[in-house]
């Protein structure tokens, strides 16, 4: 590019405004992705490596203490098992649901068709720290379940146990609205057909319309993979004080909080690996999938 | 009705009578079929906590001994608190700043994409990723670059010859450092739905007026921000939802220090109820936090239909 500038540096401002559009977009995204090269590199330097510079890591040669000893500890595991367990759940459960709501929305005519609707969508304006108090003091109160008596004393309830984690959440109204939207640009006529030919509902709904909903699934499956790879408040609040069923978010945070002082100063090149290594699973999927994410974001954006 | 027609085709077994039956009625059957045990979930997991946080919001509890009915006790000791009300405008601070710089920083890299640029691919990778990341992980991390002594922006203030920043006594840097943190996470989604809403807008537009005459800022004035009208209440007013309930980065950076001068809404909501155990305190606050979100979902709805019917 340099050489361009050298060629013509005046006779053509449409090139040096090129010139220009590059030189922010890389200046811009060097800044942005800045903190995770240093967390990258920081975490593949020994701490005396680490603490010889200043504005970014300079290893002298590449440190994999920090990464094998991880990978070999059975925390990250632990939080990957746990971690998964609720992608999966909070994956199946709110496209069931977002599968059928869309095809009784769109397929069905029934009276109140339209108020059940609202009513399911009105959730979207609930910020999430309402729901969490409340849900709190019912799993804590839960009768009859860890340690609780039938009124809802004396134990934990819930609390610190798998359901706190499983429970709440799985009716997500967006997914709802959306499936509702892809379902409306697909033609009756293949459920017509399908009913001449003897089928019932249930075939219709797994051999005609999943295979369909194909795309829009992927981006529920995408935006639940991050949101419960990410999640830190759920698991703080109901399930805080049991380290077994901790998932990924929590685990690494709180491990990265106590990463002992080593040899007189804090371990940092090794939060910053564990930072990486929880961080690169988000990355690989964004990088494979980069058309679904644009594809969901802008199905976030314009369609009611 | 029903019973007439069933006796004119006299079903021999109670099978045949459920299929005609199912057939006729076959759409409300599925319906309440489906929708049954999943409104009932919805009730109990969204209907019934909206409710109850509203009734503790008027009793005065800590969890364990009998709950006293307060009225509107506990709204009034928000307004008339000065600690709340710091937060709830630390709250309206973050949240506005954030959102502005943001919306305006993710609207010019939009438009610097959407000029055919080559490695578009890279660039919006590099602008999107961060808001993937899990905020926790990289609050818990990012106190590594402010940590006095031994931290990254110490190193680099040393090494300029500049005294330290110590962000436990310095307000502003607590602050500064929270929004740029906070719009590093949050900038990408800004900056993809502008892109998406550019890309919406046809070539053919954008040439005519350039026939006209149209450049430079008379462009984006006249042609491309009217067009993007309905983008851009989206990206402000979810922005806005978003910068209210941040959370993560208060509560593992400064956790609300130096002296509540970064303390928001959502970390003392959290420290009320799980903390000071002050339920009616902390329902109070989730119920205003409610209230002005409403508003805001409101506000969208409206301008929204507005920018819809501009259009038609």
């Amino acid at each position: 590019m340099a050489t361009i500038t050298q060629d013509k540096p005046t006779r053509s401002p449409i090139r040096i405004g090129r010139i220009l559009l590059y030189l922010f977009l890389i200046s811009t995204s060097l800044v942005m992705f800045y903190p995770l090269l240093f967390a990258l590199v920081g975490g593949l330097s020994s701490q005396a490596d680490y603490f010889r510079s200043t504005w970014f890591p300079t290893p002298s040669a590449l440190y994999f203490d920090n990464w094998i000893n991880f990978f070999a500890g059975r925390d990250l595991w632990q939080w990957v098992i746990n971690t998964m367990i609720r992608v999966a759940w909070y994956i199946i459960v709110p496209a069931t649901v977002a599968i059928l709501c869309g095809y009784v929305f769109t397929r069905l005519k029934f009276r109140g068709r339209d108020l059940v609707f609202m009513f399911l969508l009105s959730s979207m304006m609930v910020p999430g720290i309402v729901y969490l108090l409340p849900t709190f003091i019912g799993f804590a109160r839960f009768p009859g379940v860890g340690g609780n008596d039938i009124f809802g004393q004396g134990g934990s309830g819930f609390i610190n146990t798998w359901p706190a984690l499983l429970l709440p959440g799985l009716v997500n109204a967006f997914y709802i609205f959306l499936m509702r939207q892809v379902y409306q640009t697909i033609p009756r006529d293949y459920e017509e057909a399908a009913r001449v030919d003897g089928a019932n509902t249930i075939q219709i709904l797994v051999r005609i319309y999943f295979p369909l909903l194909r795309s829009a699934l992927i981006v529920l499956v995408i935006f639940q993979f991050v949101a419960v790879w990410n999640d830190y408040l759920n698991p703080l609040v109901f399930a805080g004080g049991n380290k077994e069923i901790a998932p990924i978010a929590l685990g690494a945070q709180r491990f990265i909080k106590g990463t002992a002082i080593q040899l007189g100063r804090p371990d940092y090149p090794r939060m910053f690996a564990v930072a990486t290594i929880v961080t690169l699973p988000i990355m690989a999927l964004f990088i494979v999938l980069q058309r679904y994410f644009v594809q969901g974001v802008q199905g976030f954006g314009l369609k009611g | 009705m029903e019973r007439t027609v069933a006796l004119q085709s006299a079903p021999s077994s109670s099978r045949e009578r459920f299929n005609l039956f199912y057939s006729r009625h076959r759409h409300t059957m599925e319906a309440w079929i489906i929708l049954t045990p999943i409104l009932i979930y919805y009730v109990i997991f969204y209907v019934a906590p909206v409710i109850a946080n509203l009734f503790v919001s008027f009793i005065d509890w800590n969890g364990l001994q009998e709950a006293k009915w307060v009225g509107l006790a506990n709204f009034e000791a928000f307004i008339r608190t000065p600690l709340y009300i710091q937060v709830l405008v630390n709250t309206l601070f973050f949240a506005i700043t954030i959102l502005l710089v943001s919306a305006l920083l993710g609207f010019l890299v939009a438009m610097a994409l959407n000029e055919k640029v080559k490695g578009l691919g890279i660039y919006r990778t590099m602008w999107y990723v961060p808001t993937l990341t899990s905020a926790a992980v990289t609050a818990q991390v990012a106190n590594v670059f402010i940590a006095p002594g031994t931290g990254v922006i110490s190193g680099i203030m040393k090494s300029l010859g500049q005294p330290e920043l110590i962000w436990q006594i310095n307000t502003d840097f607590a602050r500064v450092f929270i929004i740029v943190f906070a719009i590093w996470r949050g900038v990408g989604s800004s900056m993809l739905l502008f892109l998406a809403g550019l890309q919406g807008i046809s070539t053919e537009v954008i040439d005519a007026a350039k026939v006209d005459g149209a450049s430079g800022w008379r462009l984006i004035r006249h042609i491309i921000l009217p067009l993007l009208r309905p983008m851009t209440v989206f990206v402000l007013v979810t922005g806005l939802i978003n910068g209210f309930q941040i959370f993560e980065p208060i509560l593992l950076i400064t956790n609300g220090q130096p002296g509540n001068t970064t303390n928001v809404m959502m970390t003392q909501i959290y420290k009320d109820a799980f903390q000071n155990q002050d339920f009616g305190m902390a329902a109070t606050q989730a119920t205003i936090m409610l209230l002005i979100l409403l508003w805001a979902s409101f506000l969208n709805l409206r301008l929204m239909g507005q920018s819809s019917t501009d259009e038609a």
